[in-house]
């Protein structure tokens, strides 16, 4: 008698059990606003201080902890296993982010504190340590700038568009839509692999060395002459070419072999196909494949050092000349400061400002790619 | 195709503010670096001057260049300060005008300058002189003399305490606290430590055993700074630390005095000045090869040993008149009073003397049209 009665209140209990015991949405944020405060509390009493990183780390254990313990208490443990699965993936989500707001935390609190007009519009002609021992003195404004290097940027960068975006977007229709895998379309695709993986610095010495190989041919002992913008972006297209091949490659393989057969179908030739349809409606992810390209190498550093020297003032010309871009400027003004000592920080102030510049450019160019994207990118079910 | 056009009908926004940008970028800017226009100048000289070299230059190298273009704007002067062995190695290889280099060219560096400057070879000059202080930081004690051996003692760890019987000896009159001596060090490679190991070498050799170089030997231990800001730092945070830096970064930090010959020199522009025109030029080298063996050990009174001394190279022949012109007019602005002192305001370096300027102005003169 009494094993039957178990048996049916088991029986009768079971489906009720699927939708029951379930925590409040709002309880993993209390959980974690609650270890976050026992964090602090922790690091007060046992560091003798507000720490952050200490907190930061003490806070994600605890917070993993009480997740567990509190979904394990009420639901079960199978809940409680799903919820620190999601707790882990958050929380380490949050930790890669880190970085990232920190450095713009960083950068935007120092270089907003130094960025001026002046800054923007001068150049480095006729600047001298004198006139930052002034500065730090408190006896005048901060004098230099880096317009000659925002040019030169701007410049370099666009000069290695012109030169990589028609042979990356050409090879790569060649890959999807000529070679069919033939072994010049292999040695492609191995070729471009491995020239994803040319550290910048080898970019910058090979393009250096052939221009001044060229130089020393054309008028021999003058090989200094091959120092030019142009060289550096020379350099910078072998690191742009490999990404927008790899890109446009992806998007043009996105295009359905539909709309190609359907063009073929009417007598369109080939490479009527390929400019009227294949590449229209790809033009969105092309464009901002080319923009992330563009913003990998617009911070580069190393190459334009070996291929384009330091210069101190404004130089329009591409092809003779030494140019400055903001990351070299930043890099020259931090370790080689104008006036050593004490007023080292006008250097180091003129080096933020830039950093904050870049990084503005280089988030202007990315907004740029998702609005071309957006704006041009095929409308459904046309 | 149509829908390209249409789809481009969008994009005139954003193509707008691209072609404005790129209008503002244009119009504004490009001002000096006070914001006032280049004042001219009353020379013609028209060109581009590049030179590659030592870093402890660059602040000296941006104050000329700054004063010589405000007196000549047609000329471009770049400076690249890639290092001395680079500097050199590019110059002999007719890569550019002129080099700046920490260290004087050595036997086959004058054969290849030869060929690369013709039959005279490459012409080497001083051109910076730059002190460097031995700094402390010691509650109580304003006033510290050294002796040679002392200083290698102490950064070789031997001696530990302040109140030490051989920095009394040196100082019997200052009360030394019983207080524990950090001794700070660079720990990048830097001509500074160079500078200071081989004055160390030629005046206290049974002291410093290890060999000198750019990086401070490893098993002296020490406590290690970055960069000479670091070194500065770290001896103005510690009581008790004693460091070597550029006489340019010390700021409020006492230096000590260092003993030459029986008396303690303390450090001056004047002082180092001394040392250089104290020494012996190297043999052996042509009349435009003002290549100097430092005088480290020397007894001449007044003189302050620790110096870093930076030549430039420039050749004894170039192409055409336009870059003799050129390089002549840089040269001597480079080592004339004002230039001189033009860098010792900007990066604090010591002068040159008058009686080696005028040797340096004739080997200037002697520059001439290649053939």
């Amino acid at each position: 008698m009494t094993t039957m009665n178990t048996t049916t209140e088991a029986a009768v209990s079971k489906p009720a059990k699927l939708t029951s015991k379930q925590l409040p949405k709002a309880t993993p944020w209390i959980v974690a606003v609650a270890s976050i405060i026992v964090a602090i509390v922790i690091s007060l009493i046992a560091f003798g201080g507000f720490n952050i990183p200490v907190v930061a780390v003490l806070a994600g254990l605890i917070n993993a902890i009480a997740v567990f313990a509190v979904s394990a208490s009420y639901e079960g443990r199978r809940k409680a296993v799903d919820r620190i699965a999601t707790t882990i993936v958050t929380s380490t989500f949050v930790l890669a982010c880190v970085p990232l707001i920190s450095l713009l935390w960083l950068t935007v609190s120092k270089g907003g504190a130094a960025i001026s007009g002046d800054l923007l519009t001068r150049t480095m002609l006729g600047m001298k340590g004198v006139l930052d021992q002034q500065y730090v003195a408190g006896e005048a404004t901060l004098a230099g700038g880096f317009y000659h290097a925002i040019v030169g940027t701007v410049l370099i960068t666009l000069a290695a568009c012109v030169i990589s975006i028609p042979i990356g977007v050409l090879t790569a229709i060649y890959l999807v839509e000529y070679s069919n895998k033939n072994r010049l379309g292999k040695a492609i695709t191995f070729l471009v692999d491995v020239m994803t993986g040319i550290p910048s610095i080898v970019a910058g010495l090979f393009a250096f060395a052939l221009f001044s190989t060229i130089a020393n041919v054309l008028l021999p002992g003058a090989a200094g002459i091959a120092k030019t913008g142009f060289t550096a972006a020379v350099a910078l297209s072998v690191l742009m070419i490999p990404i927008v091949v790899r890109n446009t490659e992806e998007i043009l393989r996105l295009v359905p072999m539909d709309l190609r057969e359907a063009s073929y179908a009417l007598g369109v030739p080939k490479w009527k196909t390929i400019v009227k349809i294949v590449l229209p409606t790809s033009v969105s992810g092309i464009l901002s494949g080319v923009t992330i390209a563009i913003a990998r190498v617009i911070g580069e550093t190393a190459p334009i050092m070996v291929t384009a020297g330091f210069a101190k003032t404004l130089n329009w010309n591409l092809f003779s000349g030494w140019m400055s871009t903001l990351p070299t400027f930043i890099y020259d003004s931090q370790l080689r400061p104008v006036s050593p000592g004490a007023a080292a920080l006008a250097s180091s102030e003129r080096a933020w400002a830039a950093a904050l510049v870049l990084v503005a450019l280089v988030m202007v160019l990315n907004l740029l790619a998702r609005i071309i994207a957006k704006v041009l990118a095929p409308k459904a079910g046309r | 195709m149509k829908g390209i056009f249409v789809k481009m009908k969008h994009l005139a926004p954003s193509a707008a503010i691209l072609a404005v940008g790129a209008i503002t970028l244009s119009a504004c800017g490009g001002q000096s670096a006070t914001g006032e226009e280049a004042s001219g100048g009353s020379s013609d000289l028209q060109g581009t001057l590049t030179g590659i070299g030592a870093s402890s230059q660059k602040a000296a190298m941006d104050a000329w260049t700054a004063d010589f273009t405000s007196q000549n704007s047609g000329v471009t002067v770049n400076y690249s300060p890639d290092g001395s062995g680079a500097g050199r190695e590019q110059f002999l290889a007719g890569n550019a005008q002129f080099a700046g280099s920490d260290a004087h060219l050595d036997d086959d560096e004058v054969k290849a300058g030869e060929e690369a400057c013709g039959a005279d070879g490459a012409y080497e000059f001083p051109v910076y002189i730059s002190p460097i202080a031995v700094t402390f930081n010691v509650k109580g004690v304003d006033e510290l003399n050294l002796s040679p051996e002392t200083i290698a003692k102490i950064f070789k760890g031997d001696i530990t305490n302040w109140n030490d019987k051989a920095i009394k000896a040196d100082n019997p009159d200052a009360e030394l606290p019983d207080l524990k001596i950090t001794a700070v060090h660079r720990a990048d490679d830097s001509g500074t430590t160079e500078n200071f190991a081989e004055y160390l070498k030629a005046t206290a050799e049974k002291d410093w055993d290890a060999e000198v170089d750019g990086n401070f030997p490893k098993e002296y231990g020490g406590e290690a700074a970055q960069g000479t800001d670091g070194v500065i730092q770290t001896v103005s945070d510690t009581d008790g630390a004693i460091g070597y830096a550029d006489a340019s970064a010390v700021g409020e930090l006492s230096t000590a005095k260092v003993k030459v010959g029986d008396e303690f020199v303390e450090l001056s522009p004047e002082a180092a000045t001394k040392v250089v025109d104290a020494s012996e030029k190297v043999e052996g080298r042509s009349e435009g090869d003002l290549a100097f063996d430092l005088a480290r050990d020397t007894t001449e009174s007044g003189a302050y040993p620790i110096v870093l001394v930076s030549y430039h190279l420039v050749c004894s022949s170039y192409k055409d008149q336009e870059t003799v012109d050129m390089v002549k007019a840089w040269e001597k602005f480079v080592v004339s009073e004002e230039g001189q002192k033009s860098a010792a305001d900007s990066a604090g370096s010591a002068p040159l003397s008058d009686d080696l300027r005028k040797q340096i102005e004739e080997v200037i003169d002697s520059i001439k049209v290649e053939g």
